[in-house]
């Protein structure tokens, strides 16, 4: 059934450092020539880093250290058009465990040209970057063009080497694909979109999709789409929400979603998801209807009761419910406060519990503290734990505004780590240069 | 062979036809007006970007959506970092570790997860996957060999 998921064979594909070579010569050029060529160039950039105290499962102490870099150079033009570069990466270390080869690891996220014309929503984007057209949600190495067209018609298109982890089964060598929509601004789109993924001699994925937006009056919007796996022959995934606000105050949501195991997991790279007959423990006979209905009152601004209820239905397994609601208080920079509770009633101990969320957080100047609580009780103990939790104490002050720093604290108890401490402190510092009028967005 | 070259030539000048005959105008690179914390969209806007109220109950739902059909809209706010601190290839703090004083937003996984992931894997396996099946997953070889 799933003759192109080889097992690995150990040989580690990555062109990593053949895409940061690309985009440091890239970015070289862009800034170098910035001030010439454009009339207005912004660059923002900022630095996160973070020291996580915490300990192994086998209470193993790990003080990862990581840093987070990300920057952009965006010039624009007169005329409304723009190019840009857009790098992101992060790296660790572990300041105590060096005993294994792992001690320290990095990745580049995201590193892309773009150009971004003035008419036509044209954008043209070369580099490692996140696609997201129709049944593509993947990051890719190589080459995106979209635009609109005549009509009311958009289109796009892609490809190059997908950008994926392969602890089990490997990824495909080549992606591309296409997404074309017509519609009308305000009023409604549809699109089609299509996906092809493959190695030497492999049909990696093949998924084509249709995904709608309608929006007929102000007060009622549809979203959904659905996806089709043409190597199994059969619909991967529906999933549709509509959304009606009677009035400003009030807003209901109706959520429906299938799955069918069989054609949805059919191209993962882990073992966790891989269907049994594959290394996995999925039952590709499985299939799973979601549907589910939530409501929202905003009695006064800022302030949100919200009540859900979603239904699970299972072709095998039976079926699961879960129930809640919440409120929450949120004014922008200054407090948040907000309660939840849940019923999950389902076929199996595991699946039968209650959930409970718990937090506020106050901004006091230069300084904002907060506290979250987050409990799962469940019917019949894990492991000897009938409740699991966490508790996390949150600080942090603004030096200025380009320098945070700020920490937390947290005690948990959960059928995995008993009583246990964890902490992390982080520092972030983010920076803007202007050179004209346009402004960019701050990489905070 | 001939029409096959005829179909080569003609079919980008169709293309190229029907961008000069669109002729719309791009949306603004970034937003007119600062926005902080969750924004209500409906509050300035009664047209197609009202229906991305963040602060819509079913927001984090349908966002997947608006990412396809709007993604520069998204982009007049948002620097790509945003999508990439869950949207990610390779990573190892969860964006609730990253952003802990952010309580109000939709964070996944927060608390400690090693013990729910289990049990929202039996609930959907899908919801797992859609961000742990092919990219984001070194780690579930500690355990799922």
């Amino acid at each position: 059934m799933t003759s192109h998921q080889e097992k690995r064979s150990g040989r580690e594909q990555s062109s990593l450092l053949r895409v940061a070579s690309v985009v440091l010569a890239a970015a070289s050029t862009v800034m170098l020539a910035q001030p010439v060529m454009a009339a207005d160039y912004t660059i923002t950039g900022s630095s996160n880093t973070y020291l996580r105290m915490t300990r192994t499962i086998n209470k193993e102490d790990l003080y990862p250290l990581y840093e987070y870099l990300r920057f952009s150079v965006t010039a624009a033009e007169k005329d409304g058009s723009a190019t840009s570069l857009h790098l992101g990466a992060w790296g660790r270390v572990d300041l105590v465990d060096k005993s294994s080869d792992h001690y320290t690891d990095g990745d580049l996220q995201y590193g892309y040209l773009s150009y971004q014309a003035a008419k036509n929503n044209l954008v043209i984007n070369a580099g490692r970057q996140f696609i997201t057209e129709g049944v593509a949600a993947d990051r890719v190495d190589g080459l995106y063009v979209r635009s609109d067209f005549a009509a009311g018609i958009t289109a796009a298109a892609f490809a190059g080497s997908p950008v994926v982890t392969t602890p089990n089964y490997k990824g495909g060598d080549f992606i591309y694909g296409a997404r074309v929509a017509q519609g009308k601004p305000g009023l409604y789109s549809v699109g089609v979109s299509a996906l092809r993924n493959e190695s030497d001699n492999a049909r990696d994925r093949e998924e084509e999709g249709l995904d709608l937006w309608i929006h007929p009056v102000k007060q009622v919007d549809l979203t959904g789409r659905s996806s089709y796996n043409s190597i199994t022959d059969g619909w991967m995934e529906h999933a549709y929400t509509l959304s009606v606000a009677p009035i400003d105050a009030v807003t209901v949501s109706a959520d429906f979603s299938r799955i069918n195991y069989q054609d949805y997991f059919y191209n993962v790279t882990t073992n966790a998801f891989a269907l049994a007959g594959n290394g996995g423990l999925l039952d590709p006979r499985e299939k799973v209807t979601a549907a589910g209905v939530s409501a929202a009152w905003t009695p006064v601004k800022n302030l949100t009761v919200a009540a859900e209820y979603k239904n699970y239905g299972y072709e095998i397994l039976g079926s699961a419910d879960y129930v809640g609601g919440k409120v929450a208080y949120t004014t922008a920079d200054a407090l948040s406060l907000g309660a939840s509770g849940h019923r999950m009633d389902g076929s199996t101990d595991r699946t039968r519990y209650y959930d409970y969320r718990l937090y506020a957080l106050k901004k006091t100047g230069h300084t904002e503290l907060g506290v979250d609580f987050y409990n799962v009780i469940f019917d019949r103990p894990i492991d000897g734990v009938k409740s699991s939790y966490a508790l996390t104490g949150i600080a942090g002050y603004e030096f200025t505004e380009k320098l945070n720093v700020g920490g937390e604290i947290e005690y948990s108890q959960s059928p995995d780590f008993n009583r246990e401490w964890r902490a992390l402190v982080k520092v972030a510092y983010a920076f803007e240069t202007k050179g004209g009028e346009k402004g960019g967005k701050s990489e905070k | 062979m001939k029409s096959k070259l005829l179909m080569l030539l003609m079919a980008p000048l169709m293309a190229l036809l029907l961008v000069a005959c669109a002729n719309t105008k791009s949306g603004a690179l970034i937003h007119p007006e600062a926005v902080t914390g969750t924004p209500n969209c409906t509050e300035c806007h009664s047209d197609a970007y009202a229906a991305m109220n963040h602060q819509a109950v079913d927001f984090f739902k349908k966002h997947s959506v608006f990412a396809t059909n709007a993604r520069r809209a998204c982009a007049s706010c948002h620097a790509e970092s945003f999508c990439t601190d869950c949207h990610a290839h390779k990573e190892e703090l969860k964006p609730s570790v990253k952003y802990t004083q952010q309580v109000e937003r939709t964070l996944p996984h927060r608390g400690d997860y090693l013990s729910q992931h289990r049990i929202d894997g039996k609930i959907n396996p899908a919801s797992c996957a859609k961000c742990h099946g092919r990219t984001n997953n070194e780690r579930c070889l500690t355990c799922h060999k």
